[in-house]
């Protein structure tokens, strides 16, 4: 049967997990259908997906490496991609001589390179906003980011470091509207530039007039805290500039309404019915150029999600659940990192979803899905495990587990800036800096 | 305050000296802290300058607790790229009602001379009157021409007065000088000290007092220089506490004080109750019981962990498990003595946030109530924490979250924490996750003996009384509210600091009136640190010596 892509669009939000459909229109894709008609490349995204709490070694860790390892019981919703995404494994988050920050150090070493100083901050720009600042450009947001439990305070992407974090969408609503609301536009017919825009953008010159009188003011953090402010106003114009200009990638997209107000907890019932919405909306705003950065927090580092009925929530488990001896883990915990797996796999599909030229939104991007820690209960920073999802139009080799053996964590996120076209020959501080990007990996 | 009224007073202030004091103030003037506003001081802001008609829709940044209060981290805090486009479509927002047909007439304080065309005079004044409400300050005379001349242009491409007027009042408030509260610091009159310029000081104090912007008698003050000065100060601060509008500012402090903001789920299963609608129904109840035993009954402020005194509504009669036969929404009720409840410690808000989604937590809420009500943050645990043994409820002598806990601080390397919060957390026992009254768990009774530095009670009408006694709990007060208005971390608030306002409070027998009279007057409430150069020399300078 031949679906309508329009129709599968709509029925999105009416029925339930359908399947998605092509956006990038062939006509304006070359021959091959590996680039754009005039020759440009498809644009290759980064986003990343984090959730708390680490794994269950056993049923999480397959024995070999390379290519064809074996099925683990924690991965099985992610069995039907796993040709498309590599799973890293036994990389380390060096402390050196700072605290293990629990349920911090781990992911901020991660996204940074750095491990961090102080609980909750960052110790510079996390990696999809290094990579935000050399391809955020051409799109009408630099980056998206969600928490998915709808707490605005779960966000784990910064442009500058420290305490600041991007304020995430906690609302498959409120992503709509940032995606597709006020200044969204698809591109059919006649194009016509908002004139209100250019209104706008004059008010931004007159507020980037300010920044000397305050600058020369001001001590260094406030120079650091207005610098940020000021970028933030430049990416408004950068924002404004590209909604002027015809859209780049004119997709057949009937734009789907607004979905309906969900609950949004950390319930696992409900994260699973709202993280494939807010996946499948994150999608067609990836495909319709709204952005090429993106960022999905499922939960907290201390990962609170719960199971209706159950007395524990997913953290206060790892640490109350006891071992069972025969199985050597916790049995009821471990459910939990299953559950962040199905997410995660909720993602995972929704890119792969959409059709482009060639392949699918997942193979034109890269995706780093990471967590705080290996085992929650020990607050390890040992062996977190990391996946990389998608090939970055073909500049990653997929589908192999690869073991770090105990090198840092900095190597992935080196790798992924590579594969993502940065110039850059090493990555990270102390120990944890590194100029070896993981070699098998990259294409 | 009533905007319009108060805007026509400030037609007559700025036209006369205000701009002379910011040309006399500009250059020695050092910029010594920002402070982003928070979402209740940008909502209060905007409804005062330009009414309550005036609708603000937006997103705001998300803030994070420093110290025990988010506001500390106003002072830390940037503004990101999607939180700024936030911001400026609220600034889009504001100023086209502003200057739509509908508010026109009652906004704009002048009329064009053709509506078709710019007109700088016109634009010139409501730039005056609006940017010295929304930066506090008079705008400086780069800052008005920048403003008017983008009007100015606007207002010729489109032929439209009113949209360049728009514009132009956009840009203040998408300024950082609007979105932050930006304090000017000046030497003082010893030549040695920095103190806030007078400006600043009426933002301090509007702030704390009004959770608000400054009205125009206040910016007035700071023009003809009495905020300089400890009388004209005094005299400001009894005039913004004798209105109605301190309960405002005093429930954004409590809000930040009370961790309020904390989000909080409940499962279900255990507790079908449990709803937003109780959720809000609970904070709205500590708030107003708290407004209402401070400011209008002016008790004793430590009453408020022993009173039986609260609010109720109709949903929260429910969880209280209490008759609720009255025609109106909120009515005053009184616990009797057998309910076992002892002040705000006892209230949904308090029980259920700190409790987790399916069962009461003594841990978290012990931990709360050292780090809220007497300063004392608990250490992070460990990192190879277990539990387990304390989670074997096969064990039949481990049935009640008390008997597993205290199993577990026989653990030395938890002990040391454990033995201060978890106790006075146990307490708290007689009341489940969503703070509903039990005597039981899993069939057995509940034991709420407890001890705190020596001292053993029972339940939580015994731990509010040592609580009430302990004279951490009104200096710890004392000292958030300081961090609050000062927007530094409460636990950097030394002695030096607190001991005068302290004194006070405590001499006032803990009136939270005095104890803000007394901290208002405070010169280390309008200090500011010396500049980073001078900083770094004074202490080369200790050193040497």
């Amino acid at each position: 049967m031949k679906l309508h892509r329009r129709m599968l669009l709509r029925g999105l939000f009416q029925g339930s997990a359908v399947a998605m459909a092509l956006p990038l229109l062939d006509c304006f894709l070359d021959g091959n259908g590996t680039a754009l008609a005039d020759g440009r490349p498809i644009p290759t995204r980064f986003g990343t997906f984090f959730w708390g709490c680490g794994l269950t070694k056993q049923l999480f860790l397959p024995k070999s490496t390379g290519a064809n390892y074996e099925d683990m019981p924690q991965l099985a919703a992610l069995k039907p991609y796993k040709a498309k995404l590599n799973l890293l494994s036994g990389y380390r988050a060096y402390v050196d001589s700072r605290a293990n920050f629990q349920h911090w150090s781990g992911n901020a070493a991660i996204a940074t390179g750095i491990a961090p100083n102080g609980d909750g901050q960052f110790d510079g720009p996390t990696i999809d906003q290094i990579i935000a600042g050399s391809i955020g450009k051409g799109s009408r947001f630099r980056s998206i980011e969600i928490a998915c439990s709808g707490n605005k305070r779960e966000s784990y992407s910064s442009a500058t470091g420290g305490a600041n974090v991007n304020p995430p969408e906690v609302s498959p609503t409120g992503l709509y509207t940032r995606l597709f609301g006020a200044g969204f536009q698809d591109g059919k017919g006649d194009f016509k530039p908002d004139p209100n825009i250019l209104l706008q953008q004059s008010v931004l010159s007159v507020v980037a007039g300010d920044r000397e009188r305050l600058m020369a003011n001001a001590g260094a953090a406030d120079k650091a805290r207005l610098d940020q402010y000021f970028s933030s106003v430049r990416e408004l114009e950068n924002t404004m500039a590209v909604e002027l200009q015809k859209p780049e990638l004119i997709a057949d997209v009937t734009i789907p309404g607004m979905p309906e107000e969900m609950t949004v907890n950390k319930s696992v019932p409900v994260l699973l019915k709202t993280v494939p919405v807010f996946s499948k909306l994150l999608a067609i705003g990836l495909a319709t150029n709204q952005t090429r950065i993106f960022n999905m927090a499922l939960t907290e580092p201390a990962n609170t999600m719960f199971m209706p009925g159950d007395s524990h929530v997913f953290h206060q488990a790892t640490h109350e659940e006891p071992i069972d001896p025969a199985l050597g883990y916790q049995p009821a915990t471990s459910q939990f990192s299953t559950h962040s797996m199905e997410c995660f796999a909720e993602v995972v599909a929704a890119l792969d979803a959409i059709r482009e030229g060639d392949g699918t939104l997942l193979d034109h991007s890269l995706m780093l899905a990471y967590t705080d820690t290996s085992n929650a209960k020990l607050h390890a920073i040992d062996g977190i495990p990391m996946f990389l999802a998608g090939t970055a139009n073909g500049k990653v080799k997929t589908g192999m587990h690869i073991a770090g053996n105990s090198e840092t964590v900095s190597r992935v996120g080196l790798t992924v800036q590579q594969a993502m076209g940065l110039t850059v020959d090493h990555w990270g501080a102390e120990s944890n800096l590194t100029n070896k990007p993981i070699g098998e990996l990259l294409a | 305050m009533k905007p319009i009224a108060s805007l026509f007073a400030l037609v007559l202030l700025t036209a006369s000296t205000a701009a002379a004091v910011a040309a006399d103030a500009a250059p020695v003037a050092r910029l010594a802290s920002m402070r982003r506003l928070t979402e209740s001081e940008y909502r209060n802001s905007i409804a005062d300058i330009f009414g309550p008609a005036i609708t603000v829709q937006g997103r705001f940044e998300p803030d994070r607790r420093i110290g025990g209060l988010l506001s500390a981290s106003s002072a830390i805090l940037s503004i990101s790229p999607a939180g700024f486009q936030a911001y400026a479509q609220m600034a889009d927002g504001i100023a086209g009602q502003v200057t739509d047909a509908k508010h026109r007439a009652a906004l704009v304080a002048c009329k064009p001379a053709d509506v078709k065309a710019a007109d700088d005079a016109c634009t010139g004044q409501v730039v005056a009157q609006y940017g010295m409400l929304l930066f506090r300050r008079p705008l400086t005379a780069e800052e008005s021409a920048a403003r008017i001349k983008l009007a100015h242009d606007i207002a010729g491409k489109t032929g439209d007065f009113y949209a360049g007027l728009r514009y132009g009042l956009a840009s203040l408030m998408a300024a950082p000088d609007f979105l932050f509260r930006t304090e000017y610091a000046v030497l003082d009159a010893d030549g040695k000290s920095w103190t806030l310029d007078a400006y600043s000081r009426a933002s301090r104090l509007s702030f704390l007092l009004w959770d608000s912007t400054p009205d125009a008698a206040l910016l007035k003050a700071a023009v003809d220089g009495d905020l300089s000065k400890p009388d004209g100060v005094a005299r400001e601060t009894g005039r913004l506490m004798a209105s109605s509008r301190l309960q405002a500012g005093m429930r954004a402090f409590y809000a930040d004080f009370l961790e309020l903001d904390t989000q909080v789920t409940k499962d279900p299963a255990f507790y079908p109750k449990y709803s937003e609608a109780v959720a809000s129904s609970a904070r709205e109840e500590t708030l107003h019981s708290m407004l209402d035993l401070t400011l209008t009954r002016q008790d004793d402020l430590r009453d408020l962990l022993t009173t039986r005194k609260t609010y109720l509504n109709r949903t929260l009669a429910s969880v209280y498990g209490v008759p609720y036969n009255f025609d109106s929404e909120w009515v005053p009720y009184e616990f009797a003595p057998e309910t076992g409840r002892s002040g705000i410690i006892t209230q949904v808000t308090f029980l259920s946030l700190f409790s987790h989604p399916n069962r009461s937590s003594p841990t978290k809420r012990g931990v709360a109530l050292m780090d809220i009500f007497l300063c004392q943050p608990t250490p992070q645990p460990p990192a190879n924490v277990d539990f387990s043994i304390v989670n074997d409820i096969s064990n039949p002598s481990l049935k009640t979250v008390r008997q597993r806990l205290l199993a577990h601080a026989t653990n030395p390397t938890c002990a040391a924490c454990h033995t201060r919060s978890d106790p006075i957390g146990l307490a708290l026992e007689n009341f489940d996750s969503i703070g509903q009254y039990r005597t039981s768990e899993n069939g057995d009774p509940i034991d709420a003996s407890s001890s705190l530095q020596g001292k053993s009670f029972t339940g939580a009408i015994g731990l509010g009384q040592v609580l009430h006694d302990n004279p951490n709990f009104p200096a710890c007060f004392a000292r958030k509210l300081f961090a609050y208005g000062t927007g530094g971390n409460a636990n950097l608030v030394t002695p030096p600091i607190y001991r005068s306002f302290v004194t006070a409070f405590s001499d006032s027998g803990y009136r939270v009136p005095a104890l803000i009279k007394a901290l208002t007057v405070n010169p280390q409430f309008f200090s500011a640190p010396p500049p980073p150069a001078i900083a770094a020399k004074t202490a080369l300078n200790e050193v040497t010596k």
